[in-house]
């Protein structure tokens, strides 16, 4: 380097001392913020998690309110990623006029406060609407069901798969597909062969991100469906009726139901195919 | 056959427009053309992977147009191979392939046997292509396109993949078309080369005669010739001359004898190129540099001064100044040798009528 270009390098960059302090306000700014999300988490399971677990044994309203968490989260999960696939799919490959509104329309639940979701979807589904009484006079009742909770789930959590699998979807190059159709393979068939294969650590993740998310909602759920009770509202249910102190084990567990999958995912080892040529 | 009649199609905000061309059945055609020029969108419209917006593309003799891609018969290499990485090479190869008995054999011709043991994802460039191409070759198709096969493999090794894919061309009768920037594969490989620029073809016909006679100075610029002159055309419309003696022939076909003129030079050539505004191409390669005026044939001759000597490996481009136009000539480094040329050398360099191409 010249002597003047050493100059003019030194005048702009920061002093060593300087960059020393950027670094370490950087670290104090970050540190604080994963304190600040991780403690209440750490501590809401430290506090009742070992109580959770105990009355996981005597307490028949949880174990009922956790595997109706699970039963129906999971039949909302498989309901969305059916459903959600093809379009993300469309959403990722196909150019069509308003694919921008479509977006815009399916990121609208994610966007909504969800009790107003939950109305939103009492006024679809109740029994004075055109849907929620033809559903009646077919003998499926959606308010006050298993099936409102599943449809509050839907509604809050499908937008997250739907947004996941696009992603992972537009990772994969479409020359695979590409080449697979110059091989032979019909459309349905690239998709199974090729696409699908390429794409399931992303869609994998899309769902299990569903999946928790629909276990944690209770906004939605609480306006559609109070009785029987998912954790979520057991939880909210117990602090409004006993406090704090049996509120906690309830919550610890939940919190736990949540983490379980989205740590297992996070740990999950190899690096995504669909960007390989 | 591949015919593209006014074929256009779109991809993102590329234009492919109004391509129009034919490679005759169990033909080798080549196309040719700068970086974004669409030969790549050309072939994937072809395939039908990239839906053709208008005109009609007719292979074998059934309109193609709107076929879908896996009931055209045709199989597609791409530069970056796009091998599947989550299956392995054998898989790969035999993705589509007519039967695994031919799978195999092609995968043994091109080499890619040795290969079958190795994750996608362990093999290099060139390897990729190896297997991407057996793969395409084991489905046996009728045409085959190749975008840019040989890009990734050493010269030795394209030397041979080339030679084997040129085999199976030919054995199986498969039309090919084959996208290369090289224009040395292009004559060497090409029945039919299709020149492509800004999603149009410029030019198509048989490979000697793009690079020979190109349709703009254009054309003959991007195909690498180095003299193209604008200049005023003259018809000499008097009785043949006496260097057109012996070219009678070339007389009954309407060709006559022509002056070209482009500032102090004055060139003269046959064509039936009419009179006015033109250009005029001259390989550097037909260009011959001697000591003295030479006794030969040649119609043009022109004294000048070698303004540079650039040797690269067998062959050595010589610019002459001839009052102030620098002509440009190829020979071979021997020759330049013998010559002992050296800038500032007084020369001449002369060229053959018929190497004057107008356009």
């Amino acid at each position: 380097m010249t002597p003047s270009a050493a100059a003019a390098t030194a005048a702009t960059a920061p002093s060593r001392g300087l960059q020393r302090v950027i670094a370490v306000l950087a670290a104090l700014a970050s540190s604080l913020l994963l304190l600040f999300l991780a403690v209440p988490i750490g501590q809401l399971i430290g506090a009742g998690g070992a109580d959770g677990v105990r009355q996981l044994a005597s307490d028949a309203e949880l174990r009922s309110a956790l595997s109706l968490t699970a039963i129906t989260a999971t039949a909302a999960t498989l309901l969305g990623v059916l459903g959600g696939t093809p379009l993300a799919y469309l959403l990722a490959r196909r150019e069509f006029r308003g694919r921008a509104v479509l977006s815009a329309v399916l990121d609208l639940p994610l966007l909504i406060p969800h009790p107003v979701a939950g109305i939103a979807l009492l006024l679809l589904l109740g029994r004075e609407s055109a849907v929620g009484g033809t559903m009646l006079a077919a003998g499926l009742r959606v308010v006050g069901t298993p099936l409102g909770i599943v449809a509050a789930m839907l509604f809050v959590a499908a937008p997250l798969f739907i947004s996941g699998a696009r992603e992972a979807f537009a990772r994969v190059d479409p020359r695979f597909e590409a080449v697979a159709r110059t091989l032979g393979d019909p459309p349905l068939r690239a998709f199974l062969r090729i696409t699908l294969p390429l794409s399931r650590r992303g869609l994998i993740a899309s769902a299990v991100v569903m999946w928790a998310r629909a276990v944690s909602e209770f906004g939605a759920i609480v306006v559609l469906t109070y009785n029987p009770k998912v954790a979520s509202v057991l939880s909210y249910d117990r602090f409004t009726s006993f406090g704090l102190r049996e509120a906690l084990p309830v919550a610890a567990v939940l919190a736990v139901l949540a983490l379980i999958p989205l740590t297992a995912l996070r740990t999950l080892k190899g690096a995504d195919d669909g960007v390989t040529r | 056959m591949i015919e593209c009649r006014s074929l256009s199609a779109r991809h993102g905000s590329f234009q492919l427009a109004d391509v129009s061309f034919a490679v005759p059945t169990g033909q080798y055609g080549v196309v040719i053309g700068p970086a974004g020029s669409g030969k790549t969108t050309l072939l994937e419209t072809i395939a039908g992977v990239v839906p053709a917006t208008s005109g009609q593309l007719w292979m074998h003799g059934r309109d193609c147009t709107v076929l879908a891609p896996e009931a055209r018969g045709l199989s597609l290499v791409y530069q970056h191979a796009f091998l599947f990485p989550h299956l392995s090479v054998a898989a790969n190869i035999a993705y589509g392939a007519a039967s695994p008995e031919l799978a195999e054999e092609v995968a043994r011709r091109f080499g890619a046997d040795l290969l079958t043991g190795r994750p996608v994802r362990a093999l290099s460039g060139g390897e990729r292509q190896l297997v991407a191409l057996a793969r395409a070759f084991a489905r046996r198709p009728a045409v085959i396109l190749l975008d840019e096969p040989f890009s990734a493999l050493d010269p030795r090794r394209r030397t041979i993949v080339r030679r084997e894919v040129r085999a199976l061309h030919r054995e199986w009768g498969v039309t090919t078309l084959q996208v290369t920037h090289d224009f040395t594969e292009a004559g060497l490989l090409g029945d039919v080369a299709v020149l492509l620029d800004g999603g149009r073809a410029l030019q198509s016909g048989a490979p000697d005669e793009v690079f020979r006679r190109p349709a703009s100075p254009y054309i003959a610029e991007f195909l690498g010739a180095e003299n193209v002159l604008a200049g005023t055309v003259r018809v000499l419309d008097e009785a043949a001359p006496d260097w057109l003696e012996g070219d009678s022939a070339l007389i009954a076909h309407g060709y006559r004898a022509i002056e070209f003129t482009s500032g102090p030079l004055v060139l003269y050539t046959v064509g039936d190129f009419p009179a006015g505004d033109g250009y005029a191409v001259i390989r550097a390669e037909e260009i011959v540099l001697s000591l003295d005026p030479p006794s030969g044939s040649a119609r043009n001759r022109f004294r000048g001064v070698v303004t540079e000597r650039d040797t690269l490996g067998a062959l050595t481009r010589v610019t002459v100044d001839v009052a102030g136009v620098p002509v440009v000539a190829s020979l071979t480094t021997r020759s330049a040798k013998e010559l002992s040329l050296a800038v500032g050398m007084e020369v001449t360099a002369s060229f053959k009528a018929m190497a004057v191409h107008l356009c």
